[in-house]
């Protein structure tokens, strides 16, 4: 016969300000198969817990009902408690007297009524509560991050670091990300390339690391610890192993004016290239978009001069299948582009750049080794204005948020630039200034008060070209919003950092979330930063919303730590709080029909199929089957399934109809 | 119907099927179904205006399955039903043999689910007319009426299971009302379990009728319980633009979400 007990929590006040605990446990303590019911000021503290305890070897309970706050925080700890009792820690129960009583209804009659409501109902649950014993799952232990940008090359080396295996995954040529591309960095102004590229190199030589470049995920399936990935390996028209990256073919490719992505169009490439001279991996690959012939069907000319016979024009895709453990995500990002800004010309000023163009500039090996020039015309700009949240703190333009890193980058641009020329005027419009982070606004101020940059707080309305001028109209808002118009010779926008194209499609691929402007997101904006909502997910770096080196290192080792943890445990535990298929005797095997529309519900992909077979092979029957370690038992299937063939452990049918008929039921 | 009879027989007689379901006149002339496995019997198979049973429901039985491969007199319920059937996994297209009727009663040449997908998408796939007419009157009724209505028909139900079993949607292995941990559903017949028994099977249908009226039909009682599959179809319809059993991969309406789903059924 079922031994109850009922531990009333008064959670301080929190719950007793409004209800009368004392009659509650009284009154509880009366029901049938209530063997003990007790109260206490704070239950989760020890005494409390020793409380549990000890009414369990006393009274020899056989289910346990704390009835106190939500089980959000504290069911572990009661259930840990039942465990130190001797009760399977899964016949322990919550009832919610905080949340769903005493913090929403006054103090009255009606409230202490409700709470003795809410009780009986988990004291007719907890009778049915079965036994249950965690599941174990396994873990394979390789992982893979997908995106080499900074972030994603921290991450790699850290998990390769402790030990574990890395497979990365990077969509273009070489990894590196947008790091590679910037000149120097604030704020700090240490060459990016300089730091950056040993990185790379060690990433490319580690023995722990797989690097496919020209790759990207094509499908990810299973779960923590047990994922099946495949991943395309795009043809990049070359036997790796043969070419030696003498770079022959890309100095002889006749097809060389396509714009350069590197250089962000700033300077032009050959249809097999090398992505940058500093690239990992340093061997080229052939655009077959752009290569005369795989448009044209001839020219080959790359087959020809190269010394290694390296080049394979009817190399397939390849598709690998991987099974991965843990998986990290550092896609990074992206910004938005001149043409976006209807008000500063389409795009159609060419001296009108945006950021990234400006580190191009200003970079040593950039397309103008490192001189300031404007597009146009190759001039040394005189008076260069350096427009701050550009489509960032813009919600007419659909971007409500603050990029962040632009109002760094900005002091850092107009630092560069005054101090590769030394007559020239540099003018900053920003909205504010958001320099909060580790010697930051010191950076700024230098850039102020050392490099005489000229800030103006205020926005601009328009960009326009006159006799080969750019008009920049604007306001200061520090003088009263008196007009401001500043003839220049090149305008650079900070513009908006925005999710990765193609981060929807992965996001779907991996069945994580992203927000509404397509970053990934996390899975507690404070507690879980770095996990996903997804089990085994992690994140780093900008692909979570925009972010600065330091903070997409920091991100990645973070994620790194999660992953190898999950690695540190030869398996995994979980709460088999999950859904199951019945079985019955055969010949029905199972009151399930196969209909697997329970399939098309389960937003987790936890349903599978399972064939029962003669012993020579025919088919009898199939029908559907949990998968333990995917299943996080959510219950929709529980509702859809007509025949009532699944029900969910803890959950179930039994249980819940138990507790509405308590609640009907007079007592 | 010579071009049917003849067809059955060439079937059964180069083996290609070894059962055709189709339609008989019994011995007192009532239209009942036939179960033809000897080419000689071919014969017996009629086609008229009283053929109006479900066929489709016997797709999934057991004893009709062990035969073998199966061909099937279809008018257009019939072919829905097995749409319906193949996307829900209870049949496989290779293992029949669809004999489509027309409209007005030939018989159609389906070689294949593609042709027969054709047919279906070409036919009127909303209630028929008769229904129609008698859904309209009901929806003239109040809510408090229409309550009182379906209190009134329902309070009849002996809990038979008539309607259930001449469904050919209704194919599961044990129906929930044969669940006993919990009793769901009460086993006796009163007035509140019979309603909460009707709104349970019209829940179970919503999306899933394709409208031949054969629960309506085999209520023993009179009770018109296809109109509260058939409303449901409607509304489905007006909501998501979907009548079931238009092909062999549809998914079921009310278990898959599209982004611009409507929701404003949602209080
Ligand atoms: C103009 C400008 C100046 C900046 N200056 C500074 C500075 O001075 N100091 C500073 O701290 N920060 C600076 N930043 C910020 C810095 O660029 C970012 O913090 C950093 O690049 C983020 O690294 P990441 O690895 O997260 O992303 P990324 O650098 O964007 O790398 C992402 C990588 O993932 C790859 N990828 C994307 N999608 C896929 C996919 N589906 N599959 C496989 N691979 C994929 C990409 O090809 C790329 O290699 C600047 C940013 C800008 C725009
Ligand atoms: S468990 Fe239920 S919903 Fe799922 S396939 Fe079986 S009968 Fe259909
Ligand atoms: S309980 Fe939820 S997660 Fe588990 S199988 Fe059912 S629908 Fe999927
Ligand atoms: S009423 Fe529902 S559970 Fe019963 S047979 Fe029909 S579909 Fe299945
Ligand atoms: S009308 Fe009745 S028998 Fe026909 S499909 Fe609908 S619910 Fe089933
Ligand atoms: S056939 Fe008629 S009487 Fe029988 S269960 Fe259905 S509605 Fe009730």
């Amino acid at each position: 016969m079922a031994r109850i007990g009922v531990f009333v929590c008064h959670c301080g006040e929190n719950i007793s300000a409004t209800v009368d605990c004392g009659k509650v446990a009284d009154t509880i303590g009366k029901l049938k198969h209530v063997a003990y019911s007790t109260e206490y000021k704070y239950m989760c503290s020890d005494p409390g817990q020793t409380l549990i305890k000890d009414a369990i070897r006393e009274h020899k309970l056989t289910g346990v009902v704390v009835s106190a706050c939500s089980p959000r925080m504290h069911e572990p700890t009661f259930r840990k408690a039942c465990a130190e009792g001797g009760l399977n820690p899964f016949l322990c129960e919550m009832a919610n007297l905080r949340e769903h009583c005493s913090w929403v209804h006054e103090k009255n009659e009606l409230t202490t009524e409700k709470a003795i409501d809410i009780i009986r109902t988990q004291v007719e649950k907890v009778k049915l509560n079965s036994a249950l014993q965690p599941i174990r799952v396994p873990v394979t232990k390789t992982s893979m991050v997908i995106g080499g940008g900074i972030a994603g090359i921290q991450a790699a080396l850290d998990i390769a670091n402790c030990g574990h295996k890395v497979v990365m995954v990077e969509r273009s040529p070489s990894i590196g990300g947008h790091m590679s591309q910037l000149s120097e960095t604030f704020p700090t102004l240490d060459c990016s390339q300089c730091i950056l590229t040993p990185r790379m190199v060690e990433v490319a030589q580690h023995p722990n690391i797989t690097l496919y470049t020209y790759a990207e995920v094509e499908s990810v399936e299973g779960f923590i610890g047990n994922f099946k990935v495949k991943i395309r390996k795009k043809a990049k028209s070359l036997d790796e192993k043969a070419c030696t990256g003498c770079g022959l073919c890309t100095t002889k490719c006749p097809q060389k004016k396509i714009p350069n992505e590197f250089e962000q169009g700033m300077g032009m490439r050959p249809a097999i290239y090398v992505p940058f001279p500093q690239a990992v991996p340093n061997r080229p690959v052939i655009d077959k978009e752009h290569c005369t012939y795989y448009i044209k069907g001839k020219c080959k000319v790359c087959e020809i001069v190269c010394p290694t016979k390296a080049i394979r024009f009817d190399q397939p895709d390849e598709i690998l299948d991987l099974e991965i453990g843990a998986i990290v995500v550092s896609t990074g990002f992206d910004i938005k582009h001149a043409d976006f800004f209807p008000e500063y010309g389409y795009g159609k000023y060419k001296d009108v750049i945006d950021g990234l163009q400006f580190e191009r500039l200003a970079s040593a090996s950039g397309p103008t080794a490192g001189a300031i020039l404007r597009p146009s015309d190759g001039q040394v700009p005189k008076n260069i204005v350096f427009i701050a949240c550009a489509g960032s703190r813009d919600p007419a333009k659909g971007i409500a948020y603050c990029s962040k890193i632009c109002c760094m980058y900005t002091a850092k641009h107009a630092m560069l630039y005054k101090h590769k020329v030394h007559e020239g005027n540099a003018h900053v419009f920003y909205m504010d200034i958001r320099s909060g982070g580790k010697n930051y606004d010191e950076f700024v101020r230098r850039a102020i008060e050392e490099d005489y940059v000229n800030y103006i707080r205020g926005r601009v309305s328009t960009v326009y070209e006159r006799d080969g001028k750019l008009i920049v109209k604007g306001v200061d808002t520090l003088l009263g919003a008196q007009p401001v118009e500043i003839v220049a010779d090149m305008v650079v926008l900070a513009t908006a950092g925005v999710a990765n194209p193609g981060a929807e499609e992965l996001a779907q691929k991996l069945h994580v979330s992203y927000d509404s402007h397509k970053f990934f997101a996390e899975a507690h904006p404070k507690l879980k930063p770095v996990e996903t909502n997804t089990a085994g997910i992690f994140l780093a770096g900008a692909c979570q919303n925009p972010k600065d080196i330091p903070d997409s290192v920091s991100q990645a080792s973070g994620a790194a730590v999660k992953v190898a943890a999950l690695f540190s445990q030869n398996g995994l535990t979980r709460e088999p709080l999950v859904a199951f298929v019945n079985r019955t005797a055969p010949p029905m095997y199972s009151t399930c029909v196969g209909c697997f529309l329970c399939q098309s519900v389960c937003p987790y992909q936890a349903i599978e199929r399972e064939d029962f077979k003669t012993r020579d092979g025919k088919i009898i029957k199939t029908v559907a089957k949990i998968n333990e370690g995917l299943c996080q038992g959510c219950g929709t299937c529980v509702a859809l399934c007509r025949s009532k063939s699944i029900d969910l452990y803890g959950y179930s049918n039994n249980q819940v109809y138990a507790e509405v008929v308590a609640l009907l039921n007079e007592f | 119907m010579d071009n049917l009879v003849k067809r059955a027989k060439e079937l059964l007689e180069n083996k290609t099927v070894q059962v055709v379901i189709g339609y008989e006149a019994g011995p007192t002339g009532v239209i009942r179904p036939a179960f033809i496995t000897d080419p000689e019997k071919a014969g017996k198979l009629i086609y008229n205006d009283k053929c109006d049973q479900n066929l489709a429901v016997y797709l999934t039985k057991k004893e009709v399955k062990n035969f073998g491969k199966m061909a099937i007199v279809a008018t257009l319920p019939v072919m829905r039903s097995i749409m319906m059937l193949i996307s829900e996994q209870q049949l496989f297209a290779e293992s029949i043999v669809v004999l489509g009727i027309s409209a007005d009663g030939n018989l159609l040449d389906i070689a294949d689910i593609n042709i027969m997908q054709g047919y279906i998408e070409k036919s009127d796939l909303s209630n028929p007319e008769k229904y129609k007419a008698l859904l309209a009157e009901l929806n003239k009724l109040n809510p408090e009426e229409k309550f009182a209505y379906w209190q009134k028909e329902l309070s009849k139900c002996i809990k038979c299971y008539a309607c259930r079993q001449a469904c050919p949607m209704c194919y599961c292995t044990r129906c929930t009302v044969e669940v006993n941990q919990p009793q769901w559903i009460p086993v006796q017949a009163n007035t509140h379990g019979n309603m909460e028994w009707h709104i349970l099977r019209a829940m179970h249908l919503a999306g899933r009728c394709i409208s031949c009226g054969e629960c309506g039909r085999a209520c023993p009682v009179g009770i018109p319980c296809h109109l509260l599959t058939m409303q449901l179809t409607d509304q489905v319809y007006t909501y998501f633009k979907v009548y079931a059993g238009t092909s062999d991969k549809m998914n079921s309406v009310l278990s898959t979400f599209e982004p611009n789903d409507k929701e404003s059924f949602i209080i």
